[in-house]
């Protein structure tokens, strides 16, 4: 089946089995790897994306489901001149390991900040409780996201998608 | 997965006529976030999705001058979200706030919850403990019955073959009633509930209970309505000891078993324990309402 959809801003259209679901569909068909194949199964939350402005997984939905929604990936945040402020945050502190987490911390952050960027501690603990992370603890990944906050909320962003 | 082929219905009308077409190889898509997993572990004969996700009819939180509609295809994350839930039913968006994780909430739907059907259901006890019934469409039109009433048995529910769970109601009359749920689990994140609870009653002027719900999950084949524990309360004060002894009335009626996640014994426990806090709870927002 045909399934068009508008990801990081740009429409894309590609022909899969109606069993694709979106995360093999970004991965496979658009050749977007940024999101990961984790658990499969939606408790490790590494195929994290946001579609129409909601986190999901990813290996969870169908591809045909999110047929003319707008999807946005981790490759949507950053630009050849800029990353955004979660990614800076994560970098400035080290906040990944061996970062096949990241992907999806990273989109998780974005849903949250996106609709609270003064989140607490116990606000942001929760909004990460659907990614594992088998390497780091958590405590660099939590403090990153309460930098982002910070800038986030001060400054303007420089384009739609940061 | 299993190759199978994919529709999206736009009524209820025409979901209805796809499932008599396709009998027992067509599957409901809800949410996916059980579905999508049985089939890539599971697939057995499915040959049809059926994604009723988007159906007009089955989406939407509408309240009416008789109370609150819930169309079964309503997010865990709309729920959590609503100003109405949020306002006057807090502990439904506490109950939706247990289950998985952000992104889970945002596919997950309360229907879906419910048709799986499974004992351990963190949607069920918090709606249930105000009087919700639930509205299901088939072929020979549409039926209503209390929520109770739809859980038979694990994953086996009221409905009839070619039947769809339509919409969730809440009645006027239990709208901002004193309320609470709990849930325990081996994990605060993305965990199932060895024990879920919820309460919900009145106090009259002269602060005796009125109207006592209790809904207990996981502690018995399907959600429980303990309703021993309710008759007992009815019409007493509302003191510690009263809520000490309709707890151990609530452990009387259920029938936990023992599993990989913990024993019969351990659950009995929690339930004395939550439902000493469930009801201690709703008393302390009746008396400050």
């Amino acid at each position: 089946m045909l399934v068009e959809l508008t990801v990081n801003g740009e429409l894309k259209s590609a022909d899969c089995p109606p069993e694709t679901t979106l995360l093999k569909f970004l991965r496979e068909h658009l050749m977007l790897t940024g999101a990961k194949l984790g658990c499969d199964v939606g408790d490790c939350g590494t195929c994290t994306v946001i579609v129409d402005g909601k986190s999901v997984n990813s290996c969870l939905m169908l591809a045909a489901r999110a047929a003319g929604r707008d999807i946005t990936t981790i490759e949507g945040l950053a630009n050849a001149q800029q990353v955004h402020p979660i990614q800076e945050a994560f970098e400035e502190l080290g906040s990944l390991q061996c970062g096949f987490c990241g992907p999806g911390m990273i989109m998780s952050a974005k849903n949250l900040l996106d609709k609270n960027p003064t989140a607490s501690r116990p606000e942001i603990k929760d909004a990460l409780s659907g990614n594992l992370c088998r390497c780091t603890g958590y405590t660099k990944i939590i403090e990153a996201i309460e930098d982002a906050g910070r800038v986030m909320s001060s400054t303007k962003p420089l384009h739609s998608n940061l | 997965m299993r190759p199978f082929e994919y529709i999206a219905p736009s009524s209820a009308q025409e979901a209805i006529a796809l499932l008599a077409e396709n009998g027992e190889n067509a599957r409901l898509l809800a949410g996916g976030t059980d579905l999508i997993v049985d089939l890539k572990h599971n697939p057995g004969n499915t040959s049809l999705l059926v994604d009723v996700s988007s159906v007009p009819e089955f989406r939407g939180i509408e309240e009416t001058s008789e109370g609150v509609r819930i169309g079964s295809m309503t997010t865990f994350g709309e729920i959590m979200a609503s100003p109405l839930f949020q306002q006057k039913m807090p502990a439904v968006v506490d109950g939706a706030h247990t289950i998985g994780a952000v992104q889970t909430r945002n596919l997950g739907t309360m229907g879906g919850n419910f048709v799986t059907c499974v004992p351990s259901a963190d949607s069920v006890p918090s709606v249930m403990v105000l009087d919700a019934t639930v509205t299901v469409v088939g072929p020979d039109g549409s039926r209503q019955m209390p929520v109770e009433d739809f859980f038979v048995a694990p994953r086996k529910t009221a409905l009839e073959s070619g039947e769809l769970l339509e919409s969730i109601f809440i009645p006027k009359a239990s709208l901002g009633k004193p309320s609470a749920f709990l849930k325990h689990g081996l994990r605060k994140g993305q965990a199932l509930a060895l024990v879920n609870g919820a309460a919900a009653l009145w106090l009259d002027k002269d602060g005796k209970i009125v109207e006592p719900r209790l809904a207990l999950g996981a502690v018995a084949p399907v959600p429980l309505r303990a309703v021993k524990a309710e008759a007992f309360l009815a019409g007493k004060e509302a003191s510690d000891e009263v809520i000490d002894e309709a707890a151990e009335i609530a452990v009387s009626e259920a029938r936990p078993i023992d599993d990989f996640r913990a024993s019969a014994k351990y659950r009995r426990q929690i339930i004395k324990v939550f439902t000493q806090r469930v009801l201690k709870e709703s008393v302390r927002i009746a008396r400050e309402s």
